[in-house]
């Protein structure tokens, strides 16, 4: 025997014990049947390699020499593979590691304590509830800020009972999560909040879209923004054949329950050649659209129903020579179980143009949530584009007025300069070369 | 020659328990009896003689090495510690990190849990002091003793800063500045 499986023994005879204990069926059998491989192989003296045998992550040092010719390098130390060989099934929280199983008791000592907590707050709820407003010190408005306090100190509680959870970490982190649940919408607001949010508020910031578009905008849903399967990064240029066809949006919202939304994507720089300023104008408008923090998806080209869409997707297009158009995609929630009339909405804005968020937003007591944006110049593709779609202007071109400068003409100066009156004839034949007038090879300047 | 010094030396002990009552053959009475060496005299480490030629380049070399100082190992570990580059940060995989983050958190806990224990036993025991001190104020005190007269008492300071001692503020005059001398080593009673 070498010496490191007789290093390993003791480890795995204990691992093979604790296996034999648990109550998990699967794990169990599975690891008996690993331990009856190890010993027909250390009683047949190292004849047959195993199936465990040839793989990397369990070889036994007598094989290690074949797995390296076949050009496989055996991963780890040997003590670590003969102890993976009977701990391969064992799933990841009953990993035989003594620390990591006092951390897990002790966390779960201190879940348990939440736990009891949570049920005592919701005792303390149900009980207010009960009780008559009248009998509360402060009368309604106290119960209301009581039971709103409570609510959040159970959620917050919630929160708390699961944070410390490696399992619930792990299934975050693969994407697993069930966003129903308030663990997970609060490690995907954590996530969102640390690079994305930040993004979305630099380009508000950025792209003036806060005082242009609306006077205040802090968006507490993450909206990103798809076209033909392709992710694009907020105030990206996007061609205009690409954003031909309507984008699909990826919404989640952190909070909990379903909630009704309407949705504006708006131009914020349409040149108004009239006016010699820029107007808006909006390309697609759409309400009462259902949204919960588990579905996420929101292709716009699915948005038919008659109560949701208000004005269809127009394509983004831009005017040669004028600078880049803002596309911004607003998502504003509406007031609780209350639903927009579509019709109204479609007759106020069927001229796309002059469209004012701000007024909308009023008008209809609208709280935008989510923001992105994106960003069209002319290109190649938006001739096409315009001609498709009946968009007339393709061919204009602007150019930009030329602004002459309010300063007096200058006096040329320089040493040169100053030596050309008769004074210094001496002088003329190295007096030739005056910034803006002349050079070495004569007059430059028009006249 | 060697056994014989041994024997001297223990005679020379005996002598010392009974004087003048045992004296050796084969050695001459030593007047002075010696405590702690066992040579002879004759074989005895003499003081170098001063200022010789041979002693010179040793008393240098001793020399050469300046004292230590009592935090000498102290400053030598800070100055190991100062410039050197931080830890490589900790490389782990997946799982394992998922473990480690486990018992780190674990961690926390459990000390965040100890420290508020060690809070609320600190506090309780400030607030029963406060209250006890409240109840000396209110009571009328033994005899004849006015209103918070055991109060008072309590709250002497005699011996706190040691048997008849004043505190080192009051040792000087409390000054905004420092004095331009701080300390006058030169000072004798």
């Amino acid at each position: 025997m070498s010496r490191c499986q007789a290093v390993a023994r003791p480890l795995a005879r204990q691992l093979r014990q604790q296996c034999a204990i648990r109550p998990f069926t699967t794990g169990a059998a599975r690891a008996a049947a690993a331990t009856e491989e190890v010993q027909q192989t250390s009683s047949s003296a190292a004849a047959q390699p195993s199936p465990l045998d040839l793989d990397p992550n369990s070889v036994l040092p007598e094989f290690e020499s074949n797995l390296i010719k076949a050009g496989k390098m055996p991963i780890g130390s040997r003590r670590r593979r003969v102890a993976m060989r009977t701990t391969a099934n064992l799933p990841f929280e009953q990993l035989p590691y003594q620390a990591f199983q006092e951390a897990r008791a002790i966390l779960a000592a201190d879940r348990q304590e939440k736990v009891t907590k949570i049920q005592e707050e919701l005792e303390k709820i149900s009980l207010l509830e009960k009780k008559d407003a009248s009998l509360v010190k402060g009368g309604q408005a106290m119960k209301d800020t009581k039971l709103a306090s409570l609510r959040r100190y159970v959620e917050q509680l919630k929160i708390q009972a699961d944070i410390n959870d490696p399992l619930v970490k792990k299934r975050f982190e693969d994407g697993l999560g069930d966003m129903n649940k308030p663990i997970y919408r609060h490690y995907a607001e954590r996530k969102w909040r640390s690079y994305d949010y930040r993004l979305i508020t630099q380009r508000i910031k950025q792209f003036n879209i806060v005082p242009d578009v609306l006077p205040k905008l802090d968006p507490v849903a993450d909206v990103q923004l798809y076209f033909r399967q392709a992710k694009i990064p907020p105030g990206e240029i996007v061609d205009s054949l690409i954003s031909e066809n309507p984008p699909r949006l990826r919404v989640q919202v952190f909070d909990k329950g379903p909630r009704l939304v309407s949705l504006v994507v708006l131009d914020s720089d349409v040149p108004d050649v009239e006016k010699d300023a820029f107007s808006k104008r909006c390309h697609f408008l759409a309400a009462n659209i259902s949204l919960s923090p588990s579905d996420t998806s929101l292709p716009l080209s699915r948005i038919r129903a008659d109560d949701q869409l208000a004005v269809p997707w127009l394509p983004p297009t831009s005017q040669k020579g004028a600078p880049y158009h803002r596309l911004g995609i607003y998502l504003l929630e509406q007031k609780p179980d209350t639903k927009l009339d579509v019709a109204k909405l479609k007759e106020l804005y069927a001229s796309r143009d002059g469209f004012s968020l701000k007024s909308f937003r009023d008008k209809f007591s609208l709280t935008p949530v989510g923001f992105n944006m994106f960003r069209s110049v002319w290109d190649d593709n938006t001739a096409g584009v315009m001609a498709r779609h009946g968009i007339a202007g393709a061919d204009v071109e602007f150019r930009p007025t030329r602004v002459h400068s309010l300063k007096p003409p200058v006096k040329p100066r320089g040493w040169e300069a100053k030596r050309q009156g008769p004074a210094y004839r001496h002088l003329w034949k190295y007096t030739k070369r005056i910034k803006g007038l002349s050079n070495a090879r004569g007059w430059t300047k028009r006249r | 020659m060697a056994s014989s010094a041994s024997i001297t030396g223990l005679f020379s002990r005996l002598s010392l328990l009974s004087r003048n009552t045992t004296t050796t053959a084969t050695m001459t009475t030593t007047t002075t009896p010696r405590l702690f060496s066992t040579t002879s005299t004759s074989l005895a480490r003499k003081a170098p003689p001063p200022a010789a030629g041979g002693s010179a380049p040793k008393a240098a070399r001793r020399s050469r090495q300046a004292p230590k100082s009592e935090n000498f190992f102290r400053i030598r570990t800070l100055r190991r510690n100062m410039f050197s580059p931080a830890p490589p940060p900790l490389r782990m995989a997946r799982l394992r990190y998922l473990r480690h983050w486990t018992i780190h958190r674990a961690w926390q806990l459990f000390r965040r849990k100890q420290h508020e224990a060690i809070e609320k036993e600190r506090s309780r025991m400030h607030a029963g002091m406060y209250n006890a001190c409240e109840e000396l104020r209110k009571t009328v005190g033994p005899g004849s003793r006015g209103e918070g007269y055991l109060y008072r008492v309590a709250m002497e300071k005699k011996g706190v800063y040691g048997l008849e001692g004043v505190p080192i503020e009051y040792a000087r005059f409390q000054t905004d500045s420092p004095a331009k001398e701080a300390w006058n080593h030169d000072w004798k009673r």
